[in-house]
């Protein structure tokens, strides 16, 4: 065989294949190609960035120091949150600031300023409505006080209306302001008088001849309880139920301010107002109290009242008899606790200016719970002062300077 | 690139694709590989139908030299009565693309190297023993006795 005889062999062996036709085939085949390149590019552009902003966010949350979020194992606390000093009968406890340091502390700006004292200049309530009452000083006009009221805008208005002693003292109860802040009442002897800030329309009230010396409103704005030692009334000044009496004897206390509403707190326990005008035991209260001073004030999901206390082996006092606020929740989910009065420094070359003197002793009677400021922060009289006690921090804050007698505090402290 | 085949790329396929399934036939020994393998070097050729200087070459090389690759080697001609058929399958695929590419292609041997990027002495040798090995297979006696 030589090499010419090959290719016709070759030819011969693959003769007989089959005519192909790859033109169309191979176009749309080559198209499907670079579709399917086309797309994967795409994706890979896509899964680039992806990849790419996930590693600027891992990185941009580790640089913050929150790579490993993990949830709290426990509620967050605020940023100025002040641990308890201890427990007293099974109730946190705070410490107030001393008595003479509270120029030193935060301010809670509210209407009352920074220091609260009688306007050189009032106008009338009848030319000078308010919509919401802060704050109510009397001022004394001989033997008669005459109503100073406070606006949300810091702005005086003054009643026409001329109060009798109660007692010989003052007739301001600290709960004097309706909860919407449109209406003062006031207890009298043999009526009650109310002074609607918003029409400046000055109503009475009679009740039986008594020593009424403290009145607390309903929280539905109609309805008052006025209440002297032993005996207690509610009194109906707004729209009334059908046939609804408008005086009605109800349970008193021997401590006429003990008759609050919604809640009252007295030895033992923590009791909640009935519309029949019963008390009804809410929860046990177990404290060492020798006797509650002022008036049980109700937030939404708290109640409290100042108290004088026995001996105190957590808080030792050496020239004052230990006095503390009580907040007591209304709510399981929340804790009760306590703020001990403490007293002023002594011999320390580094105390504030004044600390130290027996001035500044609280004595029992100086200090009372005026009212809440909002749902965490109870306002609390002490002398001289009124400070703010923050429920969840702990925190303690000046509100204002006291420069008036007897006050009471209205909802148009709020903003 | 269009949806539709290209007019002068159907013209280039329908005036090859016979001569080239046969051609592949004879590498691969077997039809159905040889179409994959010459239907997947038009499509490569289809995608840069535009940009390819050479298509026949192209098109060569894309056809050819998958032939040689170590994972693409299956016997060629398995069990075949034909005397040819069954000579070309005792040859190693080198040997049988070179032997192919030289006798029915008519290619040079420096053609064929350029082709497969073999060397023209590797060529040569492919040539000499696929052409002796194929005579002996036909019993046409020793390759140095033809003329």
């Amino acid at each position: 065989m030589r090499r010419e005889d090959v290719p016709p062999l070759l030819v011969q062996a693959a003769d007989r294949l089959p005519e192909p036709d790859l033109a169309d085939a191979a176009w749309a085949a080559g198209l499907k190609v670079r579709r399917r390149r086309r797309r994967i590019a795409v994706v890979s552009v896509i899964a680039v960035f992806v990849v790419l902003l996930i590693i600027s966010i891992s990185i941009e949350v580790g640089s913050r120091g929150n790579a490993d979020i993990t949830p709290p194992n426990k509620p967050p606390t605020p940023r100025d949150y002040l641990a308890p000093a201890g427990k007293i009968a099974g109730i946190d406890f705070w410490v107030a600031p001393p008595p003479g340091s509270e120029r030193l502390l935060d301010r809670l700006e509210t209407p009352l300023g920074d220091r609260l004292e009688l306007p050189g200049k009032v106008r009338p309530l009848a030319k000078h409505k308010l919509d919401r009452v802060a704050a109510v000083v009397l001022v004394k006009n001989g033997d008669a006080y005459e109503p100073l009221l406070l606006g949300r805008d810091s702005s005086w208005s003054q009643a026409a209306v001329q109060l009798a002693p109660v007692d010989g003292g003052s007739p301001l109860s600290s709960g004097a302001v309706s909860p919407d802040g449109k209406v003062v009442a006031f207890p009298q002897p043999g009526k009650l008088v109310t002074v609607d800030a918003s029409t400046a329309e000055i109503s009475q009230y009679p009740l039986p001849a008594g020593d009424f010396r403290s009145v607390s409103w309903l929280e539905d704005d109609q309805r008052i309880l006025v209440s002297g030692p032993g005996v207690a009334y509610r009194v109906l000044v707004g729209e009334g139920g059908d046939g609804e009496p408008p005086l009605v004897r109800i349970e008193g206390s021997d401590d006429p301010e003990a008759v609050t509403s919604p809640f009252r707190i007295e030895t033992g326990h923590l009791m909640r107002y009935l519309v029949t005008g019963q008390w009804t035991e809410e929860g046990p209260l177990t404290l060492p109290v020798r006797t509650w001073v002022g008036q049980t004030f109700s937030s939404g999901s708290g109640v409290a009242r100042l108290f004088v206390a026995e001996k105190l082996p957590e808080v030792p006092t050496m020239r004052s008899q230990p006095q503390g606020v009580a907040a007591v929740s209304t709510l399981s989910m929340r804790h009760s606790r306590l703020l001990i009065l403490g007293e002023p420094f002594t011999g320390s070359a580094q105390t504030p200016a004044g600390a130290g003197d027996p001035s500044y002793v609280r004595e029992p009677g100086c200090c009372a719970v005026l009212g809440w400021y909002d749902q965490q922060n109870v306002l609390v009289q002490v002398r001289g002062w009124v400070l703010a006690w923050d429920l969840d921090s702990g925190q303690v804050r000046r509100v204002t300077e006291l420069a008036v007698g007897e006050l009471a505090l209205g909802p148009g402290l709020r903003p | 690139m269009r949806d539709t085949v290209d007019p002068d790329f159907a013209s280039f396929v329908d005036a090859r694709q016979g001569r080239w399934l046969r051609t592949a036939y004879l590498v691969y020994g077997d039809l159905e590989r040889a179409e994959k393998a010459l239907l997947r070097a038009f499509t490569q050729l289809s995608m840069q139908w535009t940009r390819v200087d050479d298509p026949d070459a192209f098109v060569q090389r894309m056809l050819y030299l998958p032939a040689l690759k170590p994972w693409n080697r299956s016997p060629a001609f398995p069990d075949e009565d034909d005397q040819v058929k069954a000579a070309l399958g005792e040859l190693t695929p080198a040997q049988r693309t070179v032997f192919v590419l030289l006798h029915v292609e008519e290619l040079t041997e420096f053609e064929v190297g350029d082709l497969l990027g073999m060397s023209h002495t590797a060529v040569h040798a492919h040539g000499l023993t696929a052409f002796g090995r194929f005579r002996a297979a036909l019993g046409a006696g020793d390759w140095r006795d033809a003329r």
